[in-house]
């Protein structure tokens, strides 16, 4: 494999912080590497130190050498909670960062792939959050990069503007340009990267694809029933077999194939049990991470659920597979 | 060229930043204009009274223009670094092919040209204002380049405030607090007789000190007959020094 970086042993200590703590790393050329984590836990740093904007203790090689002595114009970055001068407009920051290249992607063609024709010749700060990130965006993407480090590049991006920006970035990689991001979005994450890391305490404890990874660490596929009978239901689903764990009104049955469904929404309606809705989760990246990182969300929605139903009303379990 | 190219791309963008800021454009201007007005106009002390202001009106010339000189390389530059470090923008640089030394040059030439037209305005004032008068001799010619070292030199002090202040707000706390004493005390407004004895030497360890004579050795006539050798040749080692400090003090990493 052709490596565009190699990192191995990556330390760094801010004070008493460990923000980095032997990290290694290999990302192939023309490779989407996604870096998750929770806040602090590294991510930034280890942009920072593959770009050389920060000293740390360890070997990296970006394209054989060390990140400081890269050649500039193969390398592109959007920093974290990065600002740009405010009082120029898209067009003339575009420009300006252009002009630090010995060439640079026409302005045009870069303010309509990130979608800010229309908002060219505003200033920086009049524009909306997410116009302001993708004009970040667009000064990351100036140089033509041959290696692309994006350090949250979807924040405050709306969802229409932050699927636009997947698109470019997913022409990009098609392209063969390696492209490393950061992001708290598992949603991007697991639509991009070819492989994820996920770094907790400055290590980076687990790394794979996305489907490796949710095979590996995200648990079992889940059917959650709200049922006002929610002993009764737990009753009959477990004498058909399921594994059942039940709330006040509500019940979990652990390890529902598709196939399952059907048979679990038979057993309710055989038993007539009504219930008002049947949730089928998937795995998916997020719960990778909940599990790894230990942490734990309270009032979410359910995560990745594929197939919502309605209430007892629902069609036959056939017409659901 | 390539060099040409990233500076002008810089110095450019600093411009129209600058420019687009109404409020620093018109204080930038109005401090200078402020002080000629107070000084120059209302304080209109007779040169036989001694004290303050005791000196024909053109003898003040060096200092009216140091405020220029001085105050707004140290202030912009520094906040400029402070602005630049707060938005990740030096993250961003350290990775494009600009370097420290280009960075610097590019806003020193920005306000190279914002400082000579603010001084243009001052010396205007003063001579309108006041009862001071320029002599035009070839001499005069060589304001250019004792403001264009003055402002190389407190751009680079202003690098290194920038880089040693953590936030704008101490940048220019730490640049008024330093020029201040800089503009009063080195030759520009007290003479050096009206200061105690034990002073003298320090006025000579002011950067300024070689900007002010310079600078009255060709527009103040009793001082036309005085060489300026000296000044141009030690505000030359120090315009260097302190370009080549700043120039290293600009951050590149974290």
């Amino acid at each position: 494999m052709n490596e565009a970086v190699v990192a191995s042993g990556i330390t760094k200590r801010y004070g008493e912080t460990q923000a980095l703590d032997g990290v290694d790393l290999q990302v192939a050329t023309g490779e989407v590497f996604g870096l998750i984590g929770p806040n602090g836990a590294g991510k930034t740093t280890l942009v920072r130190a593959l770009t050389g904007t920060t000293p740390v203790d360890g070997d990296i090689r970006v394209q054989g050498v060390s990140p400081t002595d890269v050649r500039t114009d193969a390398i592109g970055l959007l920093p974290q909670s990065f600002s740009p001068p405010a009082r120029l407009t898209a067009r003339e920051l575009i420009g300006y960062y252009g002009g630090l290249y010995d060439s640079a992607r026409d302005t045009d063609a870069l303010l309509a792939d990130v979608g800010l024709a229309d908002a060219a010749d505003q200033w920086y700060e009049t524009l909306s959050g997410g116009q302001q990130r993708r004009v970040c965006v667009a000064i990351a993407l100036v140089n033509d990069p041959e290696i692309l480090f994006l350090d949250e590049p979807t924040t405050g991006i709306d969802p229409a503007g932050r699927r636009s920006l997947w698109g470019l970035l997913e022409s990009l990689a098609k392209s063969g340009t390696t492209i490393v991001l950061t992001s708290h979005s598992m949603a991007e994450v697991e639509r991009l990267a070819d492989r994820v890391g996920l770094l907790r305490a400055g290590q980076l404890i687990a790394v794979g694809t996305p489907e490796t990874l949710i095979a590996d660490h995200g648990g079992p596929s889940r059917l959650v029933c709200e049922t006002p009978a929610a002993a009764l239901a737990e009753s009959a689903l477990r004498e058909a077999g399921f594994s059942v764990a039940s709330g006040e009104d509500e019940l979990v049955v652990d390890d529902v194939s598709p196939v399952d469904i059907g048979r679990a929404v038979d057993v309710l309606a055989a038993n007539d049990i009504e219930y008002d809705s049947l949730t089928w989760t998937e795995p998916t990246l997020e719960d990778v991470y909940l599990r790894l990182t230990g942490e734990t969300f309270a009032g979410a929605d359910t995560p990745g659920a594929s197939v919502v139903a309605g209430t007892s009303e629902l069609p036959p379990a056939e017409s659901i597979q | 060229m390539s060099r040409l190219r990233r500076i002008r791309a810089e110095s450019v963008a600093a411009a129209r930043s600058f420019l687009r800021r109404r409020t620093a454009v018109f204080f930038t201007f109005f401090f200078p204009v402020i002080l000629v007005v107070i000084f120059g106009a209302l304080v209109r002390t007779q040169p036989t009274d001694g004290g303050l202001f005791a000196e024909p009106a053109a003898y003040y010339i060096p200092g009216y223009l140091a405020t220029v000189v001085l105050f707004t390389p140290l202030s912009r530059v520094g906040s400029e670094i402070a602005r630049h470090r707060d938005d990740n923008r030096f993250e961003k640089l350290a990775t494009t092919p600009l370097s420290r030394s280009e960075w610097l040059i590019a806003h020193t030439l920005v306000n190279v040209v914002i400082i000579g037209v603010a001084s243009a305005l001052i010396l205007g004032l003063v001579l309108v204002l006041t009862d001071a008068t320029v002599p035009v001799t070839p001499r005069l010619a060589m304001l250019v380049p004792f403001t264009v070292l003055g402002v190389i030199l407190f751009c680079g002090f202003g690098a290194i405030l920038g880089r040693l202040a953590d936030s704008q707000d101490g940048v220019i706390a730490a640049s008024n607090t330093i020029a201040l004493p800089l503009l009063f005390l080195s030759d520009t407004f007290i003479r050096l007789d009206q200061l105690p004895g034990w002073f003298a030497p320090l006025v000579e360890l002011s950067p300024l000190t070689y900007y002010a004579r310079g600078v009255r050795a060709v527009t103040y006539e009793p001082a036309l007959g005085d060489s300026f050798g000296v000044e141009l040749a030690v505000l030359s080692v120090l315009a260097l020094v302190f370009f080549v400090g700043g120039a290293l003090a600009i951050p590149r990493t974290d």
